[in-house]
């Protein structure tokens, strides 16, 4: 048996499944026109889970401790993915409550089943927890298989829409078909190995014959590709973004792409980086098709959701960056700096495009126009992020870019290039992302009634907003922090 | 005498595996799909894995392609009528790569046999029921827990697609506000 104290680990896990519990036992006692109570207690939950997780992060920061015979990680980096599914999963949740109350409004409905909802949203944040600390491929495997099925019904959340359901159903058949490759990946590396734990083959990993390692390792990509939408298994993106409730949109973009980028992180420096092989240029080129494929596609989309879509996989295509210059000075450091800005303001241009949604019934740029005189607040908080996205100071998308940069730089000489392509593209994106601030500030509104902005969703925004200038302007803490997670192998 | 088992077996696998894909009717896939699941049951005795082997019949060829069965029956309940047939380009493309990907396996596959010592002989109790469930309980704690996690989660995701109507809820004073307007989509219950 394990000892008890490894329980006394799990506490921020164990806390969100027993929330999880909780809301659906509060859910039945909910009247249905009150259904926002279970959010609010699952928003309560969410950040009293945040104490242990702090009281975690003062306690361990030895890298490669795990308990559970080693198939669980405790250390700085699995609680600094805590962190950042607790806080997004909180700020989902916050805009899921106005988007359905917003959207339900015009359309004079309710959204079924929101308890449930709220519920899975919960659920989904344990499994990213969990994914970002598994150090065994067996648990690795069912926590992706976890997010993935919570996902796929958020996704096609909304039943009345064949929209949403096309989205659910593709996000299902490629994320199917991805695990399975996946799978066969890590069966591949177990037979090569004689083990699932991560640790384990670390130590065996240097003896396997490089060919069979290739192959294992490109089909395990297959899979960590398809959560963190990466070309070539980027296809899905755009359909189900579009498709799906925006916050869920939001969730999917950030929650499990950063919870991809953490499994795909440890997979790759703990299991394979001690073989030998050579998986950085494999990863540096993914990375450069991902940057040019996302923003080359975003440049013509009308829509702002597919357009966040494909910016979405150009950004995955930035994080690769720092995974390809892992091991340098800055490599994870700014792969963790990236995730966590990255999240504030992905999250804040979604619950716009939300907020926009349930109030004007559009997803098209165009219908953006005059936003600053319907809504001045929610314009210059989209201009934000915007610019942000683009990486333009004194937002924190520069701050996370520079970082990225820096990492690729000081790693080694043979990554300058794709500091180069991560720069042009810079360049590119910036056309897409200002034609929204242009739409917004500079063209004439076709309709001139203010725009009501619901309090709990602008409580969301303004969080999201403020923690982009913050870590723009006072970056600090943050880098303390991510240097402290970012210590990977022993 | 393993080769002789596991030549039959490996090939009716192969051959199973080959119908899953090849047939047109869902059913005969189906079916092709029980070849293979029980082919590699006899796989799994001759690793001496022979309580997984029991589960794969019992759970797998037994459960899980009733249920395919089933599912296929209420779907298609005239004659099983054949699926729609892939673009041809794609499907040109899907064998190109799939023959690339196979080819990639292969080489590496006998490389690997050229230079690493694979033959680990089992211990003594390995695959019997007691240490299935030894390992289960104490190295695989935790997987084992989430796996009923998860199963919950699928419980109540499949609770809220398919439960009750397709659709929205509609406030009874909206709807016939919005009646004389427009057909809604939202009101298409079943």
């Amino acid at each position: 048996m394990p000892p008890a104290s490894d329980l006394a680990l799990l506490v921020p896990e164990l806390w969100l499944a027993a929330l999880g519990l909780v809301l659906l036992g509060v859910d039945l006692f909910v009247g249905e026109q009150n259904k926002r109570t279970v959010g609010w207690v699952a928003v309560g939950g969410l950040l009293l889970a945040l104490v242990p997780t702090w009281g975690l992060a003062g306690a361990v920061h030895r890298p490669g401790t795990t308990v559970f015979f080693g198939s669980y990680a405790v250390d700085g980096f699995a609680v600094f993915f805590k962190f950042l599914a607790i806080i997004a999963t909180t700020l989902v949740i916050l805009a899921s409550m106005d988007y359905f109350r917003a959207s339900g409004d015009r359309q004079g409905s309710t959204q079924r089943f929101e308890g449930e909802f709220y519920t899975l949203l919960v659920f989904t944040g344990l499994g990213l927890v969990l994914m970002a600390a598994s150090a065994d491929l067996i648990l690795v495997a069912l926590s992706i298989e976890f997010v993935s099925l919570t996902s796929y019904v958020l996704a096609a959340y909304l039943k009345g829409n064949p929209k949403s359901n096309e989205a659910g159903l593709k996000y299902f058949l490629f994320g199917a078909a991805a695990s399975a490759v996946m799978f066969y990946g890590f069966s591949l590396l177990y037979g090569l190995t004689g083990s699932t734990s991560l640790y384990v083959i670390a130590e065996k990993v240097a003896t396997v014959p490089a060919p069979a390692l290739t192959v294992s390792l490109a089909l395990m990509l297959a899979g960590f590709g398809f959560k963190i939408s990466m070309v070539p298994f980027h296809q899905w993106t755009p359909d189900v973004y579009e498709g799906a409730p925006t916050p869920v949109a939001a969730f999917l973009s950030v929650g499990s792409k950063a919870a991809g980028f953490a499994v795909l992180l440890r997979v790759v420096a703990v299991a394979i980086a001690p073989s030998g092989l050579d998986y950085v240029t494999l990863i540096a080129g993914l990375s450069a098709v991902s940057m040019f494929v996302g923003n080359l596609l975003a440049l013509p989309q009308r829509n702002i959701k597919r357009m966040l879509a494909y910016s979405s996989i150009s950004h995955a295509g930035f994080i690769l960056i720092g995974v390809a210059a892992f091991g340098g000075a800055f490599g994870n450091t700014g792969l963790l700096i990236y995730l966590f800005a990255y999240m504030f303001f992905t999250l804040g241009a979604f619950f716009i495009a939300a907020l926009i949604e349930a109030r004007l019934g559009s997803d098209d740029i165009p219908d953006y126009a005059g936003l600053s005189q319907r809504a001045p607040g929610l314009a210059f908080l989209m201009a934000l992020f915007m610019l942000s996205l683009t990486g333009i100071p004194p937002t924190a998308g520069f701050f996370a870019k520079f970082y990225i940069f820096a990492a690729a730089i000081e790693r080694s000489p043979a990554l300058l290039w794709l500091v180069a392509v991560g720069v042009v593209n810079s360049v590119i994106s910036l056309y897409y992302y200002v034609n929204v601030i242009r739409t917004m500030y500079l063209l004439p509104p076709q309709d001139p009634a203010r725009i009501q902005e619901p309090a709990v969703l602008r409580t969301a925004l303004w969080v999201t907003g403020a923690a982009t200038l913050l870590l723009g302007l006072y970056p600090q803490p943050l880098i303390t922090f991510a240097r402290a997670a970012a210590l990977l192998l022993p | 005498m393993e080769l002789a088992l596991f030549i039959p077996f490996a090939a009716l696998a192969l051959a199973g595996g080959l119908g899953v894909i090849a047939s047109g009717r869902a059913i005969h896939s189906a079916l092709s799909l029980l070849l293979v699941l029980s082919s590699l049951a006899v796989l799994y005795l001759l690793l001496g894995a022979q309580f997984i082997a029991v589960l794969q019949v019992i759970i797998y060829a037994g459960a899980i392609v009733v249920l395919f069965l089933f599912v296929i029956m209420l779907l298609h309940m005239a004659t099983g009528e054949p699926a729609a047939r892939g673009v041809r380009p794609w499907r040109a493309g899907a064998t190109v790569a799939a023959a690339l990907f196979f080819a990639a396996l292969l080489s590496a596959v006998i490389r690997t046999r050229a230079t690493a010592d694979l033959g680990v002989a089992p211990a003594v109790g390995f695959g019997t029921a007691e240490a299935v469930g030894r390992t289960l309980f104490t190295r695989f704690l935790l997987p084992f827990e989430l796996a009923s996690v998860i199963l919950l989660v699928g419980i109540i995701g499949a609770v809220v697609l398919a439960k009750g109507s397709l659709t929205l809820r509609v406030h009874a004073e909206s709807r016939a506000a919005d009646e004389a307007e427009e057909p809604r989509e939202e009101a298409l219950t079943r």
